[in-house]
């Protein structure tokens, strides 16, 4: 919290507008699923065999130099130098998330590829509870499997966080059910985001619009227990319950992967820049964000555009900062 | 869309409305390899993964059938692209994989229920 805290403030001091959170790195497309509202695998095969090279993973990081990063894919426990990347990026002390749907995590565990550090933590994708999550990645079998992991990981020291993304087929209740189930687990805390409609995903029924959006997570955490821990800003939480109005920061959270660095957005997949600056310099971003009118960001909610906005809106007023705290505080978003 | 007739297979040529910019656009967005016709006649397959028609020479980048690259082409030295790999986003939607599911519950099968992991 401080080091984003003092990353921002530091950020807003020196009157940068436009600077990175998260770096959303893909070091590869390949994955062991094919999950329904994922549009970020459909490739051909000379595509999805090539792995990015360590060292322009770790120069990437070097040159946007964002405090956190996450590493998405394709699933990146398939990514042969998975132990080296992220050693390289505790080194740097970064905060990792390593995004993973955990089908060969208990063996990657077991191959002492990691070591916990406070600055790691397994990112594990669940979107419910045993049904609705096997129905949401197309694969019977996968919550056992990847609450297994997540005992193991726990139990060797690891901090381990969850990811869950939700469609217009969630049902609350069982919303509610599932946090209760990850915190059991001995999760740390839980990170959610509505599904983006990616041109490419093969489900492009289930997407939620805004008003949909506002009133499913309204339900799911108006009345919020105790014991749930959600690793976002209170005030983006607000924001998917319709209490919060925001525009989206596109180059928040930048993605690199062996395209370059893409532009807009992590969803938008609109051409690659080679180099960060580049990024930053010559995408045109007026036209991306719901004010633009884009249909393509009409109904985006999507952490990975406006998490890095209710975090910004913390620190640049005090209405901000006094809604953070008192959201904190109430233990209630 | 997933529910958008595929464009696997198509031969455009340049006339009318189909420009160059146009079919480089569709290209662009095309989930599968492409042949590119260069102006010598000589042709050259692979993904398409970058454009930048608003720079000062308007450039594509692909990688080629090998995973090399990546290669970068100006437009000026493309005659026309053609769709010739397999559409990867096509044909794995969401009701087929209900269907195959619902069929290995019929039949008690374990066959895989993705398209991906069929073709793996």
């Amino acid at each position: 919290m401080w080091t984003v805290a003092s990353y921002v403030l530091r950020k807003r001091l020196t009157f940068q507008n436009r600077y990175p959170l998260v770096l959303m790195l893909e070091p590869l497309f390949k994955c062991n699923l094919a999950c329904a509202g994922c549009g970020k695998i459909q490739y051909p095969a000379q595509v999805l065999k090539k792995n990015l090279p360590l060292e322009k993973a770790l120069a990437a990081m070097d040159e946007c130099g964002a405090p956190m990063i996450s590493i998405a894919g394709g699933e990146p426990l398939l990514y042969p130098q998975i132990g080296e990347l992220v050693e390289g990026l505790i080194k740097r002390r970064k905060y990792i998330y390593l995004c993973t749907n955990a089908l060969v995590l208990k063996e990657k565990l077991e191959q002492n590829l990691f070591r916990p550090s406070k600055y790691f933590s397994f990112s594990v994708h669940m979107d419910g509870i045993r049904e609705d999550h096997d129905e949401s990645v197309c694969r019977d079998g996968t919550y056992d499997i990847a609450a297994e992991a997540i005992r193991e990981a726990v139990k060797r020291g690891f901090r381990v966080t969850t990811n869950t993304t939700l469609f217009n087929t969630a049902k609350p209740l069982n919303v509610r059910k599932f946090f209760d189930e990850m915190m059991d687990l001995g999760v740390e805390a839980m990170m959610l985001s509505p599904g983006y409609s990616y041109a490419k995903a093969p489900d492009q029924q289930h997407f939620l619009h805004t008003e949909e959006t506002n009133r499913l997570f309204s339900e799911i955490l108006s009345n919020p227990k105790k014991k749930w821990t959600f690793n976002q800003s209170p005030l983006f939480l607000q924001f998917l319950m319709g209490k919060q109005h925001y525009e989206c920061t596109p180059w928040g959270m930048p993605l690199y992967n062996n395209f370059g660095w893409q532009r807009p957005c992590y969803l938008l997949q609109e051409g690659y820049a080679a180099t960060y600056t580049e990024l930053l310099e010559t995408t045109p971003w007026e036209q991306y964000g719901k004010k633009s009118g884009n249909p393509k960001c009409a109904d985006c909610m999507v952490h990975s555009g406006y998490e890095a906005t209710a975090v910004n809106a913390t620190f640049a007023s005090f209405k901000g900062f006094k809604d953070t705290v008192a959201a904190t505080v109430r233990g209630k978003p | 869309m997933a529910d958008e007739k595929s464009l696997q297979g198509w031969m455009p040529t340049i006339g009318g409305e189909m420009t160059l910019e146009r079919i480089i656009d569709l290209a662009f967005d095309y989930r599968g390899n492409t042949t590119i016709v260069k102006g010598d006649g000589s042709e050259v397959t692979g993904y398409l993964f970058n454009r930048n028609k608003s720079a000062k020479e308007p450039f594509i980048q692909y990688f080629d059938e090998q995973g090399n690259g990546p290669f970068t082409l100006p437009y000026s030295q493309i005659k026309t692209i053609k769709f010739t790999g397999k559409d990867m986003a096509a044909g794995n939607s969401y009701a087929a994989y209900l269907e195959r599911k619902k069929r290995q519950q019929e039949t008690g099968a374990t066959a895989p229920l993705n398209a991906a992991e069929e073709e793996a």
